[in-house]
């Protein structure tokens, strides 16, 4: 089989799978639809995997397989097309490795479900899309798989569409990213009036021509690349729910499980940090839009590790987390460190699918429950799941040990980003230090609430069924009168037995969180060097720019000792709190919640943000809907357009009808009136 | 031209007429028991006729009182297959009813006689003879339901206008014989191609006054509504389908073979005509209950549509007439096929209401009442929107193209006509909603055979058939309207 | 003075006109309607054969006297549908043939 061959199978075989169980999955049946979704993402994942190895250590090199014309239209030229390099490489084996476990994870998890042929072709679709995504070669080809990502996201958040909190979140992970939309559309429209061109191959030659173009408005000269990355990374922070942007994730965990973990863990949100990458020879140009890129990662990486401290909802204190950590990989882009970005993105794909996995599993254990403070003690009773989730949580926080160069996959890339940003901020870099100094606390909060997580699930007390009843322990204060309740009960909405001590989920489940906490303990050691080390510039092979002046990732080696073990500092101090307040002192966390301080209800809340947003966005573009609905559609239009059109000819109609007495004399006087009339009409017109 | 050869010119009507008055002998004898016999030999007496009208020798008669054509035999082909039909459905209508009335039969098959007369009429006796003809039979057709009160009055009160237009169109008559000198089309033409005075297009007024009765325009459409209502549903899918077609051909041909060099003049009545049809069907059917009053009042506006390809004055405008008036008839018929078929516990469902969750309980009939809807919204691809199509493109050809009318004019009239055609949609598809939608009240009667198979088989004309049968109709419209005298 | 077409014309002009009158004027009885119609025809055939006359033609005469038969015809259909609303209704009044309008 040709390269170009073995490409094209691999980007089309979820497709066909998503048409095969999405038409047809009545037909022939949930297993076939499974095992047909499920079979066709295993090849794709051992495609991809084959192609990983012969574009990096094989002789395959960069290439771009052109399927078909997509739009031609004067200048604008589009095609369809699989564009295969070393960045395109990394995130086919990360797309489709992640996906084709949750496929096989899906077995289990979706097995009481009544429409699991939809849903396995959602993901399929989803796959298919990303995929897309990943290899396009053109802007256009991008924003299509952009949006179709979004469309598959938007259907699995919504996939218990009967559950109206489901129907809620997905309407609004569509509407939040509708914005990043806009801002990624006008960023393409900008970057083709820069470079006549949409193509990656026209533009990226061409960028250092077009540095210092600059762009009139409001009397101000704007410098082009800036405002064309600028608007692009717009997109970008939609996608990855960056700060501002980033309320969809949260609510995005009423979909499934397995969903939370390939879409809005490990590859969907991902895109946004791909695009910078990708996009690197031109936001090398940019140094405004880079800062920017820089510092909404950094206040997002610090927002969201704070607002995972306070969240009860298991999923949620993931979801934040993953919020957090893409955070961190658009600190690195910022700095110019995209290779760390790259590499944060690929080890975080499989720790993060490990703990939203996970989460799953114990979701399904303790029969859909999904309040932590429900929990505890779950460790003997789920031995398996319990060892991944440790390992996944070792593997966030960046266990490892600085001077052996020796540690999980988190430590690798967190602490690459970190030393990252502190190796910019001592170039006079000041955006870059305070996303260093940023990353250091959030790197201990990140430890705290992800310890947090372990010991109010599998430790402590049991807080469910007769143990709760005996033990007399109810974590924090009346979970189920809490103000937020709505965010607190996502439970999944399909019927399970009613036998309520906690279970060890079946293997089909387990099978693919032990492949992942492999990947979560070793994607870190193995690939380091590739990555980020000395061997980057073989592996990447100019997929990433780096411009003459960017050292970032040479000075990685030169760094004070404090600098490098500072994330290991911070992270033991968070687990020890984390130790202190959930173990050694267990009901000290519930203690704080129920008095409800300031800073914890800031927390428990999100900074406000959604409140924020109903009273600004939500209620204000209701109260304009209104005006031009009420005021003017349906009196100015309607009254005057259709309503009032209607209304005349049912006054017609009523008077013709009346015309029509049931009298023969009144029948023979209108006969005779036409007469009369046309007598009239043709004497006058003939004769003129 | 001997008698005999006259004879072979005139013999679908000669055979018709000798198959009528035999019969109507044969039914006297055999009295109830014969009456099914009666309609089957009336029905294969009209497909007969048909086969001949199709295959005769084309001619004039008795002086020139006669013709056919290619018109007259399209025309009579089409009236003869809709009457067998009509003779069908009437025939199952009076068994339900036990009423085995053979003079069903005989009636439709003088009124066929008439309509013939109609088609091939070459002057103002014939022309004359014929409308009466189909008149005094369709009066009787009308109040066909003796017992009835409704019946009686539609007979009555359409006897009392069609006689009121019949002397209107005499009248006419009269002031074009005394004017032009001759009852002939043919002299007449050639009269009125010298000059026509004030007398003549005088009596031209009145003539088509006459004749747009018998078609139903506005202004002369007063007993239409009251008619369609009030007599049996069978003999209104008689009245709505062939003698309309035969009045406008009878319509096209006096304006074409007599009144060709008045045509600058006869267009600007007939466009009034035509303009007031489709705006007073089109408003009027808003406020209709009764689906009869509703079809009434929807053919007044579909004379229009037709009036206006006859307006049109050119070879396309007769065509698109001629197609338009055939797709039309199946339509119709089927409809009120349809109306003819469904009952609710034995009462006949007639008004809008009735018609409540029709598609849950007679999915078919549903269905064929929805095609027929649609098309008569002018929905494509159904019959409907072609036989509209056909007629707005050749009202438009003939201002743009031929130069027959200004056109200002000609876009004025498209315009209108598409404007009705949206008023119109709202009560169309108000019965599709209401048939779709709403709850039914309670169960409907099993359809008869013979009403069942003439709403599906319209149906399916009207789509999909009507894909296939269209590229064959076109053309020999055209071929038709070519044997009209236009100038 | 001579009798000319345009006497004949005139009368039956004013013939048809009355006839006509009648059919909507007449709120009494239908029979008065049936002869109305009857006063139509022969105002027509008044023009027809004076027009025959003036134009030294035999049609016009051949033209009235199918007039005339179809008249014939007419009434007779005429009273037959009168005889079976009567039957209905016990009425023959015009203002009584209204059970159906709108």
């Amino acid at each position: 089989m040709t390269p170009q061959l073995i490409v094209t199978v691999l980007v089309l075989a979820p497709l066909l799978g998503a048409i095969v169980a999405g038409l047809f999955g009545r037909r022939i049946g949930n297993v076939a639809s499974q095992a047909v979704t499920t079979g066709l993402l295993f090849l794709a994942c051992a495609l991809a995997w084959t192609t990983f190895a012969s574009v990096i250590w094989g002789g395959w090199g960069h290439f771009t397989v052109e399927l078909a014309p997509f739009i031609n239209v004067g200048a604008f030229h589009s095609d369809w097309a699989i564009r295969i390099d070393s960045l395109s490489a990394v995130m086919l084996i990360v797309v489709t490795s992640v996906s084709a476990l949750v496929h096989l994870y899906s077995w289990g998890y979706m097995a009481d479900d009544d429409s699991r042929p939809r849903f396995f072709a959602y993901l399929s679709l989803f796959t298919f899309a990303m995929l897309a995504l990943v290899t396009a070669a053109d802007f256009m080809q991008l924003f299509f798989g952009w949006e179709g990502v979004g469309l598959a996201s938007y259907l699995l958040i919504g996939f218990w569409y009967k559950k109206p909190t489901a129907s809620a979140a997905a309407i609004k992970a569509f509407v939040v990213n509708r914005v990043g939309d806009f801002g990624f559309a006008l960023g393409i429209m900008t970057t083709f009036w820069m470079f006549g061109s949409v193509r990656f191959a026209d533009i990226f030659p061409a960028v250092a021509a077009h540095a210092g173009q600059t762009w009139t408005f409001a009397g101000h000269y704007w410098a082009a690349m800036d405002l064309a990355c600028s608007l692009l990374f717009v997109g970008a922070m939609g996608k990855s729910a960056q700060f501002f942007l980033h309320t969809w994730l949260p609510d995005a965990m009423e979909g499934p499980t397995p969903v939370s973990a390939l879409i809005h863990a490990a590859t969907m949100v991902t895109a946004g940090v791909y695009m910078v990458c990708l996009l690197s020879p031109m936001f090398e140009y940019a140094p405004v839009a880079r800062q920017i890129v820089t510092g909404v990662g950094a206040v997002t990486a610090l927002f969201a590790a704070t607002v995972g401290l306070a969240q009860n909802d298991i999923k949620r204190v993931i979801a934040y987390s993953t919020c957090s950590q893409l955070g961190y990989m658009f600190i690195a882009a910022g700095v110019g460190a995209y290779q760390g970005a790259m590499f944060h993105l690929f080890t975080h794909a499989f720790f993060k699918a490990l703990l939203f996995l996970g989460a799953g599993s114990v979701i399904m254990g303790m029969h859909h429950e999904q309040d932590m403070r429900n929990m505890g003690a779950l460790w003997k009773k789920l031995p398996i799941t319990y060892v991944v989730m440790l390992i996944g949580t070792i593997a966030i926080t960046g266990v490892g040990l600085p001077g052996l160069e020796l540690g999980f996959a988190g430590f690798y890339s967190k602490d690459a980003i970190i030393d990252a940003a502190f190796a910019a901020g001592s170039h006079n870099n000041s955006t870059a230090y305070f996303a260093f100094v940023i990353s250091v606390i959030a790197a201990g909060l990140t430890s705290f609430y992800s310890w947090r997580l372990i010991f109010m699930t599998f430790h402590g007390h049991a807080k469910w069924g007769a143990a709760a009843a005996t033990h007399g322990v109810h974590g924090d204060a009346e979970p189920s009168h809490d103000a937020h309740a709505h965010d607190d009960h996502a439970h999944d909405d399909h019927g399970h037995g009613h036998d309520h001590t906690p279970h060890e989920s079946p293997w089909v489940m387990l099978l693919p969180l032990l492949a992942l906490a492999v990947g979560a303990v070793f994607a870190g050691k193995v690939f380091v060097e590739q990555f980020v080390g000395e061997g980057r510039a073989e592996f990447w092979r100019g997929a990433i720019f780096n411009g003459a002046s960017n050292h970032v990732l040479d000075n990685l080696h030169v760094l004070p000792a404090w600098v490098v073990w500072a994330p290991l500092t911070v992270t033991a101090i968070g687990f020890v709190l984390a130790w202190y307040v959930y173990i050694a002192k267990e009901g000290m966390g519930a203690a704080i919640a129920a008095r409800r301080g300031p800073l914890w209800t800031f927390l428990y809340n999100k900074w406000f943000f959604d409140e924020l947003y109903d009273a600004t966005f939500v209620r204000g573009a209701k109260a304009l809907g209104d005006l031009f609905w009420k005021g003017g559609d349906q009196r100015l239009i309607d009254g005057l357009g259709p309503n009032g059109v209607a209304a005349v000819s049912a006054l017609i109609g009523r008077r013709t009808g009346k015309m029509q007495t049931g009298y023969v004399y009144h029948y023979a006087f209108v006969m005779l009136l036409g007469v009369a009339g046309l007598l009239s009409f043709a004497l006058y017109a003939w004769s003129k | 031209m001997d008698f005999y050869g006259a004879l072979q010119v005139a013999l679908p009507e000669a055979f018709l007429a000798v198959s009528a008055l035999a019969l109507l002998v044969l039914g006297a004898v055999t009295a109830a028991r014969g009456a099914i016999l009666v309609s089957v030999l009336a029905g294969v007496a009209l497909l007969v006729a048909a086969v001949l009208a199709a295959v005769g020798p084309l001619g004039t008669a008795f002086s020139g009182g006669l013709v056919a054509d290619n018109a007259s035999a399209f025309a009579k082909v089409a009236i003869y297959a809709m009457s067998a039909v009509a003779v069908l459905l009437g025939a199952g209508w009076l068994e339900r009813l036990k009423a085995r009335q053979f003079e069903y039969p005989v009636l439709i098959l003088l009124a066929a006689i008439g309509m013939g007369i109609m088609a091939s009429s070459g002057d103002l006796i014939s022309l004359y003879i014929g409308v009466e003809l189909q008149s005094l039979a369709l009066y009787v057709l009308a109040a066909f339901r003796r017992d009835d009160a409704k019946a009686s009055e539609a007979g009555l009160k359409y006897f009392v206008l069609g006689a009121l237009s019949s002397g209107l169109l005499l009248y006419g008559a009269s002031l074009i014989y005394g004017f032009a000198g001759s009852v002939k089309f043919v002299d007449i033409a050639a009269t009125v191609h010298a000059g026509a005075g004030t007398g003549v297009l005088f009596g031209l007024v009145f003539l088509i006054c006459g004749l747009a009765f018998k078609v139903s325009a506005a202004p002369f459409h007063m007993w239409t509504p009251d008619v369609y209502e009030g007599a049996p549903t069978p003999v209104v899918a008689f009245f709505g389908a062939a003698p309309k077609l035969a009045a406008m051909v009878l319509f096209a041909r006096a304006l074409a073979d007599a009144f060709s060099g008045a045509a600058d003049q006869w267009r600007q009545v007939v466009i009034i005509i035509a303009l007031a049809s489709m705006l007073l069907g089109a408003f009027a059917g808003l406020v209709q209950k009764n689906l009869k009053r509703l079809w009434a009042y929807s053919s007044i506006a579909n004379v229009g549509y037709a009036l206006v390809g006859l307006s049109a004055g050119t070879r396309e405008g007769y065509q698109s007439m001629l197609v338009f008036m055939v797709l039309y008839m199946i339509d119709v018929t089927g409809f009120f096929a349809c109306l003819a078929a469904l009952n609710r516990n034995g009462k006949p469902m007639e008004t809008i209401d009735d018609m409540a969750g029709l598609m849950r309980e007679r999915p078919g009939m549903a269905l064929a009442m929805t095609a027929f809807a649609v098309s008569a919204i002018g929905f494509p691809p159904f019959s409907g929107f072609w036989a509209k199509f056909f007629v707005f493109k050749a009202i438009l050809a003939a201002g743009y193209v031929q130069h027959a009318l200004p056109v200002g004019l000609a876009v004025s009239v498209a315009v209108v006509g598409l404007v009705s055609s949206v008023v119109a949609a709202f009560y169309y598809l108000r019965l599709i909603k209401v048939m779709w939608f709403d709850p039914a009240p309670g169960a409907v009667d099993a359809a008869p055979a013979d009403a069942k198979g003439i709403a599906y088989a319209a149906a399916l004309f009207s789509f999909p058939v009507v894909m296939v049968g269209l590229p064959l109709l076109y053309p020999l419209a055209g071929v038709a309207a070519a044997a009209f005298g236009l100038g | 003075m001579t009798i000319g077409l345009a006497h004949y014309l005139a009368v039956a002009a004013i013939l048809f006109t009355i006839g006509v009158f009648g059919i909507f004027v007449n709120r009494k009885n239908v029979i008065i309607i049936l002869m109305s119609i009857e006063l139509i025809l022969l105002a027509v055939n008044i023009n027809l054969v004076s027009f025959s006359v003036y134009l030294h033609q035999v049609v016009g005469q051949i033209f009235a006297m199918f007039v005339l038969t179809v008249a014939a015809a007419e009434a007779a259909v005429g009273l037959a549908i009168l005889v079976t609303f009567f039957r209905n209704r016990g009425d023959i009044a015009v203002d009584d043939v209204n059970m159906m309008k709108g």
